[in-house]
């Protein structure tokens, strides 16, 4: 029997999408049993609980949380985000329930080994549930007590080898897409870099310092499936310099229609049989293909890798292999001036295991000195760039500017020179000038 | 229930402490087929919906199999997500950028049986565990924030409408039909801390009245300056309040016009609350993308201005939502995403076609971006 | 800069303030010891782990207090 009447909530249960209420409800009653005679560290009706809350949320229109700012980790300014609930004698069990950010694997595979871990750390210390993932990407761990936090942050990094995510005026938790472990379009190594610098970094992931949050996100490839363009502050897009690798019979065997065009994508309607003509060489954004006797030729020269080719005939296309990635700076969300996208800043970078990812290294630590020192209070990358200037980023990052760094060039002659860039300087000489001109 | 300590003294926190180890290597949890053909893809194919095959140069192949699963999981149910992973694919499983799980087997007859394990799955309420799906040309899973289940400055719940939507247009998660692929994603609150602003669907939690000043508290509890420098449009002010027992205590003067209704002073202090049930409701934007494919990654745009909260199935959102994927599924070429739709067609015709409703609110009046958005040419469809 | 020396300055500063706010930015610190960034940090790191400071979060954002000052541990009932 069920602690609270929940009938907005369950009509949530119905429908073919899965059900958290029914989950919850599946927590709870798991809960309430205790089959494995856990000695639970939080109240054992917590999920009843947290069902009473989101239940009268569902009708009274509103939320019934609190924010927390002082709890944490001993140590650690970020991992962790205090929540209290607003009516805690109706929901003592969730009164204090707080939300603990767990730093995830890269490319987020698991072993059930470990994920098992985890859930039996998180049963015995927290509400048992949890959010797969955060939106960052972190593992979440939804509600436990302040006296729990520092227990469960020993059992992590004792006795699971793990580490907190980061929350606040920190590096947040990097995130990357499956990259080479199971995508051929990846033109580097999204897990080994988003690993690396994740550890590079682990103090700035964990000891806030920057102005405002800092975000890594890694995509293998144009088409960007984690989003790193637009909400990342620096955006890692793999890229290649030299040609699309052809094969021409496997070409052929697209548009004899032995192959679905698309790998298949579009098979739920009728299009018609596959028309390389209009499906991929209409619109190529450069115009740089044609099909020309059973041939597909490109103008490698011409073309700005947007995709759309390899993705449409991934058996006969592939990018090519001078590889590495694009770095682009300062996308964000539309708080508070609006929407960024990440402006490109390298064009294209070697993404160079060997030497630990120096080069990149370098261009980060540019960006952050220059951020930690000239960036206001809540002042995200892009707006500091926006402020200061695309010039600034590129004289602290010492790039040297190129058309590839614009859409157009300015439409405005407002060039604030500085004096050392025009002759003579701007120290001159009133009674010289006064002696060929009357006042 | 009695204190199980992990080994932590809290009178030497320092003792004994590990920090800054990170996350565990990425390595350690590849499958077989995973680790032995890493770099070495050829390419995939998508076999069915939600099942596809990825194929290497070293004649390997392995078979994913994607199911979709609400973001806000319970521990139960990520052990059963291992009980099958045991059974088919070796104790291997992964998760996407957008909450999906991935089981993947090694060979092909190794598929069916995961697929029929996996559909047979139900919650007792009746929904399916693990529904198959979210690949190609059509919508795959919401992602989404906490709502109401966690946080404390959401104008609407998150799992809610994201389990109200993914019901109405269930049938896209297991079929290919689209144009192109559908993102649609879910933020409770202007603040966006799962960032929507370039999805082709982008459901909004919106607060439409500021915050209320509980005087007699307020400075009991809150620091007065800290909560004016967190209004981000400095409407904020401080000030002096009679209470009605004669006393005059120090309280927080809002100027109201000035409100953006983001709950940053909320945030700072508790004594400010803005959530309201007829106040808050649900924005929707579209047209956004992040591929670079064919065109350049775009932000969404605002298109329906205000929504009420319907609980517990928020049904006029779900039904506008449905009526701009059918407007595009009928009128958009092949490859073409909602925004490059509506860019082709022209906002003009996008409203007509998808029969919303256009008001005052979709025009930008927000800073100096909002110049760019107006039309400035003679060119426009009647 | 000894951290003796950044304790007293850090101390000081704040202690002074602590009637209209108890948090501050991490910038507002390293003005206080008049350092860079990084060098702040060092010492400001320390400051935590010896208990004179703590932090707090808005989730989204990190300020700097004294440990056990300003009205948020009442509020949040972790006093």
């Amino acid at each position: 029997m069920a602690k609270h009447a929940t009938p907005l909530l369950d009509q949530l249960e119905s429908g073919p999408w899965p059900s958290f209420v029914s989950d919850m409800k599946q927590e709870a009653e798991a809960r309430a049993k205790n089959e494995n005679n856990v000695e639970y560290q939080i109240p054992q009706d917590a999920c009843e609980d947290l069902l009473g809350v989101l239940e009268l949320s569902f009708k009274d229109g509103t939320t019934h949380w609190k924010h927390g700012g002082i709890v944490g980790v001993f140590g650690y300014g970020g991992g962790v985000i205090g929540r209290y609930c607003d009516q805690p004698e109706n929901f003592p069990g969730v009164a204090h329930f707080h939300t603990m950010r767990v730093s995830q694997p890269a490319g987020k595979f698991y072993t059930t080994k470990y994920l098992k871990e985890i859930c039996d750390l998180w049963e015995r210390r927290g509400s048992g549930l949890t959010n797969m993932h955060g939106s960052t990407g972190d593992i979440i761990f939804l509600g436990t007590t302040t006296p729990q936090l520092e227990e469960i942050f020993y059992e992590l990094t004792h006795n699971l080898n793990q580490d907190l995510g980061g929350s606040g005026s920190n590096l947040r938790t990097p995130s990357d897409c499956i990259g080479q472990a199971r995508c051929e379009y990846a033109c580097f190594d999204t897990q080994d870099l988003c690993h690396n610098l994740t550890n590079e970094y682990q103090d700035e992931l964990h000891r806030p310092a920057f102005p405002y949050k800092f975000k890594f996100k890694f995509d293998g490839c144009p088409n960007c499936c984690v989003a790193s363009i637009a909400r990342s502050d620096l955006s890692f897009i793999g890229t290649w310099k030299d040609d699309i690798r052809i094969d021409q019979d496997a070409v052929a065997g697209y548009v004899s229609g032995e192959f679905k065009p698309n790998a298949g994508a579009h098979a739920g309607r009728d299009w018609g049989p596959f028309d390389i003509q209009k499906e991929v060489i209409d619109l190529c954004p450069t115009g740089c293909m044609k099909y020309e006797d059973g041939k597909l030729l490109i103008n490698n020269k011409e073309c700005t890798r947007c995709m759309h080719c390899i993705n449409v005939m991934p058996r006969a296309l592939r990018p090519g292999l001078e590889r590495g990635c694009s770095m682009l700076a300062g996308a964000k969300a539309p708080i508070l001036d609006g929407a960024q996208m990440g402006s490109l800043l390298v064009p294209f970078i070697e993404v160079n295991k060997d030497n630990d990812y120096q080069e990149i290294k370098d261009v980060i630590e540019k960006i952050w000195d220059w951020w930690m020192e000239e960036g206001k209070n809540r002042e995200r990358l892009g707006e500091l760039m926006k402020r200061q200037g695309f010039q600034k980023l590129l004289e602290v990052t010492e790039i040297k500017p190129v058309p590839q760094h614009v859409q157009e060039p300015r439409s405005n002659p407002y060039i604030f020179w500085k004096e050392d860039e025009v002759e003579g300087g701007w120290d001159r000489d009133i009674n010289e000038f006064r002696k060929h001109h009357q006042r | 229930m009695t204190f199980i300590s992990s080994g932590y003294n809290p009178d030497k926190p320092m003792e004994d402490r590990i920090t800054d180890i990170g996350p565990r290597h990425f390595e350690e949890f590849y499958p077989e087929v995973i680790k032995n053909n890493k770099g070495k893809w050829l390419y995939h194919e998508i076999l069915k919906p939600g099942v596809l095959v990825h194929v290497s140069e070293t004649g390997d192949e392995v078979y994913t199999v994607r199911v979709g699963g609400a973001r806000l999981m319970s521990i139960t149910h990520i052990r059963e997500i291992c009980e099958i992973a045991d059974k088919h694919c070796d104790g291997h499983l992964r998760f996407t950028t957008r909450n999906n799980i991935e089981f993947m087997v090694d060979s092909k007859d190794k598929v069916e049986p995961l697929i029929q394990d996996l559909e047979s799955r139900k919650f007792d309420g009746g929904s399916f565990k693990f529904p198959v799906g979210g690949t190609g040309a059509g919508i795959t899973n919401i992602i989404h924030t906490q709502g109401w289940i966690h946080c404390h400055t959401p104008a609407t719940d998150a799992s809610g409408t994201v389990k109200a939507t993914l019901d109405e247009v269930f049938s896209d998660f297991q079929n290919m039909r689209l144009p192109a692929h559908l993102r649609i994603s879910m933020a409770c609150c202007l603040n966006m801390c799962g960032a929507v602003h370039c999805s082709d669907i982008a459901i909004l939690g919106y607060h439409r009245k500021p915050p209320m000043v509980d005087d007699a508290y307020l400075d009991k509890i809150c620091e007065l300056p800290l909560a004016i420098a967190a209004c981000p449009t400095a409407a904020l002010k401080p000030t002096k309040v009679e209470l009605e027992d004669g006393t005059t205590v120090k309280s927080i003067a809002i100027n109201r016009d000035r409100c953006m209704f983001c709950g940053n002073c909320y945030t700072m202090c508790p004594s400010l609350p803005l959530a309201d049930k007829e106040g808050d409701g649900i924005v929707l934007m579209v047209g956004g993308k992040v591929s670079n494919r064919i065109s350049a990654p775009k932000f969404s745009k605002v298109v329906v201005a205000f929504i009420p909260n319907e609980m517990p199935r928020w049904p006029t959102m779900t039904k506008t939502i449905k009526q701009i994927i059918e407007a595009y599924a009928a009128d958009a070429r092949k490859y073409e995403r909602l925004g490059e739709w509506a860019e082709r067609i022209g906002w003009e015709r996008f409203f007509e076609k998808t029969g919303l409703e256009f008001t005052h609110h979709l025009i930008d009046d927000f800073r100096d971006p909002a110049y760019y958005t107006w039309r400035q040419t003679s060119n426009f469809k009647f | 800069m000894e951290l003796e020396e950044a304790k007293e300055k850090i101390v000081e500063a704040l202690t002074k303030k602590a009637k209209s706010k108890s948090k501050f930015y991490f910038n507002d610190l390293s003005k206080i010891l008049d350092l860079k960034p990084r060098a702040a940090k060092k010492l400001i790191t320390r400051l935590i782990e010896t208990e004179v400071l703590e932090y707090w979060s808005s989730g989204s954002t990190t300020m700097y207090g004294l440990k056990g000052m300003g009205k948020q541990a009442a509020a949040e009932h972790e006093d």
